[in-house]
C-alpha cells in the first residue's frame, strides 16, 4: 500500500452499461412473458411422440405416384412466381426512385413513398393472400397479385437503400447538362444500381416458390391449392412426396439465382 | 466514319449486343410462356377496383367506429391478444433459433472447426434453409405438440437455425486475427481463445442477426397461424372465412401499426448495436 504509485495510471474501470442491462432485462421479461404466453413446454416431445410418429412415419414413405398428378400445379406455381417477380419487381424500381432521397423530385415525395412501403411491408405474404383471394377470388390471379405486392415491399426497400449509396459523380454530370428527373434517374442512376437491383430481383424469385406455398394454401392456386388439399385429407403420405419435391425445387432455383447472382455482383 | 479514318484514330468497334438481345428475347420468351400457361382468368382484374373500393370501404366503417363502445372495443382487445400471442410465437421461436445456431455457426467456420465437421454442418444448414417453416410445423411440430402457438414456435425456431447458423458461421470467419493471436499468445485453451479473441468481436453483429430475424419470424407466425397455430394468423383466417369485413379492417390496422413499431424498435436497436453510438454522434447510419 505504501509502494509508490505506478508510473502508468491504472486504466478506470468501464462504468456500467445501464442501457444495455436495461434491454438484457427488457429481453429476459420478454422471453418469460412469451414462454408462459404460449404455454412453452417440452414434455409432449417425450409423453407424445408416440402419436407424432404414427403421422410421422407416413412422412418417411412417401407416395411418388402421385408427383405426375402434381406437375400441372409446379408449372402454375413457376408461372405465377414470374409473373408476380416480374410486375413486382417494375413496380419496385419506380417505387424505390420515389423513395430515396437521391432520386425523389421532393422531401415530400420521397417521405411519403417511404412510408407507404413501410405499409406495404408490414403485412405478411399470407394477409395479401386472404385479402386478394377475397377480392378476386380463388384461383392464380389472386396469387399473382398476393405475390407481387409481397416482392414490392422487399426490392423496393433494398434497391432505395443502393441508391442512396450511389456515387453524386454521373448525378452531378446529369445536372451540369440540364437533365430532368427521370433522365437523370436514367442516364445516372439506374447504370449504377443496376446489378444490385436484378439480384434483389432473383432473391425474391426464390422467394416467391416459398411464399406462393403459403398464398396458395389460402386459396391462391398452384402447388399450394394441392398442399391444401391433401392436409385436409390426412394424405400424408402424398404430402410427403409433395414436399420432397418442394425442397428439391428450391434448393435447385437458389443454386441456379445463386449462380446467376454472382455473376452480376 | 471516313473523316475519322482520315485522322488516323481508330474508332473503337461497338461491343457486341448479340449476347444481351438474346438474354432479352429468352426473358420475353419466359414471360410469355408464363402468361399462357397459367389459369388466370385475366377478365376479373377489371372487376376488382370497384369492388376493392368496396370492400375498402367496409373495413375502413370498422376501423372508423369508437372503439370504446360495445362491440368494438372487444373486436381491438382480441386482435390485439392474438397479434401479441404471434409476438409470443416469433420470439420464442427466435430465442430457439438462436440456441441452436450459435453452436452451430461455430461448427460451420472454417477457421474455427476442423475441414470435415465444417462440411457436414454446413450440409445440415443448407438443408435446414431449404425447407419452409411451414413444413416443419405440418410434418413435424403438429403431429407432436398439437395445434396452437407451441407447435408454431417450434416450427419457427427449426426454421431459423438454417439462415442464422449460416450468417453466424460467415461472421466467425472474418473476425480479426489479432485479438486471437493476442489470446493464443498468453497460452489459452481453444475454449479461452474463442470466449476472449471471437466472441467479442462476433456478438454485436450476431445479436443483430438475431433481432432481424425476430422481424421476419412475426411474418412467419403470422403464416403458420392460418395452418393452425393460433395467433393473429388464424384470426384473420377465421375472419376471411365468414367475411367480417368491419373487424378484418381493425386486425390489419393492429398487424400493420404492431409490425412497424416492433420493425422500428428493433431497427434502432439494430443500428446502435452494430455502429456503437447513437445517431447524434455523426457515426455512419445507413
Amino acid at each position: 500500500m505504501t509502494a509508490p504509485a505506478p508510473s502508468v495510471a491504472r486504466p478506470t474501470k468501464p462504468r456500467t452499461n445501464w442501457p444495455l442491462w436495461a434491454l438484457l432485462a427488457a429481453a429476459a421479461a420478454m422471453s418469460v412473458w412469451s414462454g408462459i404466453g404460449i404455454e412453452f413446454d417440452l414434455r409432449p416431445l417425450f409423453e407424445d411422440f408416440g402419436r407424432g410418429w404414427f403421422i410421422i412415419r407416413e412422412f418417411f414413405a412417401p407416395n411418388w405416384a402421385f408427383i405426375g398428378r402434381t406437375i400441372p400445379a409446379w408449372t402454375e406455381t413457376l408461372s405465377i412466381a414470374v409473373i408476380a417477380s416480374l410486375v413486382g419487381c417494375t413496380i419496385a424500381l419506380v417505387m424505390s426512385m420515389l423513395a430515396s432521397q437521391v432520386t425523389a423530385r421532393s422531401n415530400w415525395v420521397y417521405r411519403s413513398a417511404k412510408f407507404v412501403l413501410s405499409l406495404v411491408r408490414s403485412l405478411p405474404d399470407v394477409g395479401y393472400g386472404l385479402l386478394l383471394v377475397a377480392l378476386v377470388g380463388v384461383g392464380s390471379l389472386a396469387g399473382i397479385l398476393a405475390l407481387t405486392m409481397f416482392n414490392i415491399g422487399i426490392v423496393a426497400k433494398l434497391t432505395s437503400e443502393t441508391i442512396d449509396g450511389v456515387d453524386p459523380g454521373p448525378l452531378e454530370a446529369a445536372d451540369a447538362s440540364g437533365a430532368d428527373v427521370v433522365q437523370r434517374a436514367r442516364m445516372a442512376v439506374l447504370p449504377q444500381i443496376l446489378p444490385s437491383y436484378l439480384s434483389y430481383c432473383l432473391y425474391v424469385f426464390e422467394l416467391n416458390i416459398r411464399a406462393s406455398v403459403i398464398i396458395g394454401i389460402v386459396g391462391g392456386g398452384g402447388i399450394g391449392a394441392i398442399i391444401a388439399v391433401e392436409l385436409s385429407r390426412f394424405n400424408y403420405d402424398n404430402l410427403s412426396a409433395i414436399i420432397v419435391l418442394l425442397i428439391v425445387v428450391v434448393f435447385a432455383i437458389d443454386q441456379f439465382s445463386r449462380a446467376l447472382r454472382r455473376r452480376l455482383v | 466514319m471516313t473523316g475519322t479514318a482520315r485522322r488516323g484514330t481508330v474508332r473503337p468497334t461497338q461491343p457486341s449486343k448479340l449476347r444481351y438481345t438474346l438474354a432479352q428475347l429468352t426473358v420475353l420468351a419466359i414471360i410469355i410462356v408464363c402468361v399462357v400457361v397459367v389459369d388466370a382468368r385475366w377478365g376479373r382484374l377489371i372487376e376488382a377496383p370497384p369492388l376493392a373500393l368496396h370492400y375498402g370501404g367496409l373495413m375502413a366503417s370498422g376501423v372508423v367506429q369508437d372503439p370504446f363502445t360495445v362491440p368494438y372495443n372487444e373486436y381491438w382487445l382480441v386482435a390485439l391478444e392474438l397479434m401479441i400471442e404471434s409476438l409470443h410465437m416469433a420470439w420464442i421461436g427466435t430465442l430457439i433459433g438462436a440456441a441452436l445456431s450459435f453452436p452451430l455457426g461455430f461448427l460451420a467456420a472454417s477457421n474455427v472447426a476442423p475441414a470435415p465437421v465444417v462440411f457436414a454442418v454446413r450440409q445440415v444448414l443448407n438443408v435446414i434453409r431449404a425447407i419452409p417453416e411451414l413444413i416443419f410445423a405440418i410434418a413435424i411440430m403438429m403431429p407432436i405438440f398439437g395445434l396452437g402457438p407451441l407447435a408454431g414456435a417450434l416450427a419457427i425456431g427449426v426454421g431459423s437455425v438454417g439462415t442464422l447458423g449460416k450468417l453466424t458461421s460467415e461472421v466467425i470467419e472474418g473476425v480479426d486475427p489479432g485479438p486471437v493471436d493476442a489470446v493464443r499468445s498468453t497460452g489459452s485453451r481453444q475454449v479461452q481463445v474463442l470466449r476472449w479473441g471471437v466472441l467479442p468481436q462476433i456478438l454485436p453483429e450476431v445479436v443483430a442477426f438475431w433481432l432481424y430475424r425476430f422481424e421476419i419470424n412475426i411474418r412467419a407466425s403470422a403464416i403458420l397461424g392460418v395452418l393452425g397455430a393460433g395467433g393473429v394468423g388464424a384470426l384473420l383466417s377465421q375472419l376471411f372465412d365468414r367475411r367480417l369485413w368491419d373487424r378484418i379492417g381493425i386486425t390489419l390496422v393492429v398487424i400493420i401499426v404492431v409490425t412497424i413499431i416492433v420493425d422500428q424498435v428493433s431497427g434502432a436497436i439494430r443500428h446502435r448495436i452494430i455502429s456503437g453510438a447513437p445517431p447524434t454522434q455523426g457515426s455512419a447510419i445507413v
